[in-house]
């Protein structure tokens, strides 16, 4: 119990520092990549991901863990749009809005209550989304999908992530608003 | 170093996504490792915690299966305070730095939509429902399927993050269609 909450205080602790450092959590960063203006957060994520994306394959052929790539059901696209809208509205997403509640930012209690209403209700429509939504899916793990190894797929993907890199930061070296 | 660190006072985007993805991995191999879950660290399930509790006002939720998952998966504990790291870290990384900036509504909000508490207010409850909605739906939010989802190139993931971006660029260009002319 308390090894529980000392682990996701302090791993919470790093993250929210590292979000907070890095600039992710101001009003005009989330929103800014949402209007195609300012790709920070987007560079930081992508390059969190190719890291990541290396690291997890190479702890997982060690036996170091398992991997659990989340299958594809209709759930997946649909909750996502209704997720991109909330994003849009709010100008953060739910991280760096807890970051936010920590910053000062009053407003971000407010999303923080919106956002456990919003749980709510999906628990209490959930046989509606389970039938509709989440009935069927396929496989999650995109490698086997494809029929190729992960080690053919990771590097493809991590040419893919990078040149977006390239490309934002050519983008947001030429222009800044807010 | 110091590019690394200070791009106008900020963390260098570098930086910080190392950091993240060295969070990424060892949260990975230590949840694993103390069978938490199976899954590396999200936020969503925190957010759910909070839900779950509600089935103590209201006992007919207790049977609800999306809260008794949330009331019972120790992951759902573990993200619970993680979100309170989140807050703490913000807290502590922005005092550190003279960037302890209060406000009921951010400057670039008012600046296009006015000083009004409760137009901003609303925006942020229905945006939050619909955060909490999507990603309840969607089994994750940007961490769990961007910042951890994409990494492990789950089909579902790549899917849900990537209609992120659809709605949320339509949402963003609605409030702010005149963004990008000036400075």
């Amino acid at each position: 119990m308390i090894l529980k909450i000392l682990v996701g205080i302090i791993a919470g602790f790093i993250f929210g520092y590292t979000l907070q450092r890095t600039g992710i959590t101001k009003y005009p960063r989330v929103t800014g990549l949402l209007l195609l203006k300012d790709f920070k957060v987007l560079k930081f994520m992508l390059t969190a991901v190719t890291i990541s994306m290396i690291g997890f394959y190479i702890l997982s052929d060690l036996g170091a863990i398992t991997l659990h790539p989340k299958s594809l059901d209709w759930g997946k696209l649909v909750g996502g749009l209704v997720f991109g809208a909330g994003m849009g509205l709010l100008g953060y997403c739910p991280g760096t809005m807890a970051s936010r509640i920590g910053e000062g930012k009053k407003d971000a209690w407010i999303g923080a209550l919106g956002m456990v209403l919003g749980i709510l209700f999906f628990a209490l429509n959930f046989n509606f989304f389970k039938s509709h939504f989440l009935a069927s899916s396929i496989n999650g793990d995109l490698a086997a999908n494809l029929g190729i190894h992960h080690w053919i797929l990771a590097p493809i993907a991590a040419i893919i992530f990078i040149g977006i890199i390239w490309l934002a930061n050519k983008v947001d070296d030429s222009r800044k608003i807010f | 170093m110091n590019k690394f660190f200070d791009q106008n006072g900020e963390w260098h985007w570098f930086t910080g996504g190392l950091f993240v993805s060295i969070l990424a991995m060892v949260t990975y191999v230590l949840f694993e490792a103390l069978s938490y879950k199976s899954y590396p660290f999200g936020i969503t399930a925190g957010y759910g915690f909070v839900a779950a509790l509600f089935r103590h006002l209201f006992s007919s939720l207790s049977v609800n299966p999306v809260i008794h998952k949330f009331a019972t998966v120790p992951a759902a504990f573990v993200e619970f305070f993680m979100l309170i790291g989140v807050a703490l870290g913000g807290y502590t990384a922005a005092k550190s730095h003279k960037n302890y900036a209060p406000e009921v509504i951010p400057a670039v909000w008012e600046k296009y939509h006015g000083k009004n508490v409760w137009k901003r207010f609303l925006a942020v409850i229905f945006g939050g429902f619909f955060l909490g909605w999507g990603a309840a739906l969607g089994s994750g939010c940007t961490t769990g399927n961007i910042l951890q989802g994409w990494a492990h190139l789950s089909l579902g993931s790549i899917v849900a993050g990537a209609s992120f971006f659809v709605t949320g660029i339509i949402t963003a260009k609605l409030l702010y269609p005149k963004i990008g002319g000036e400075k």
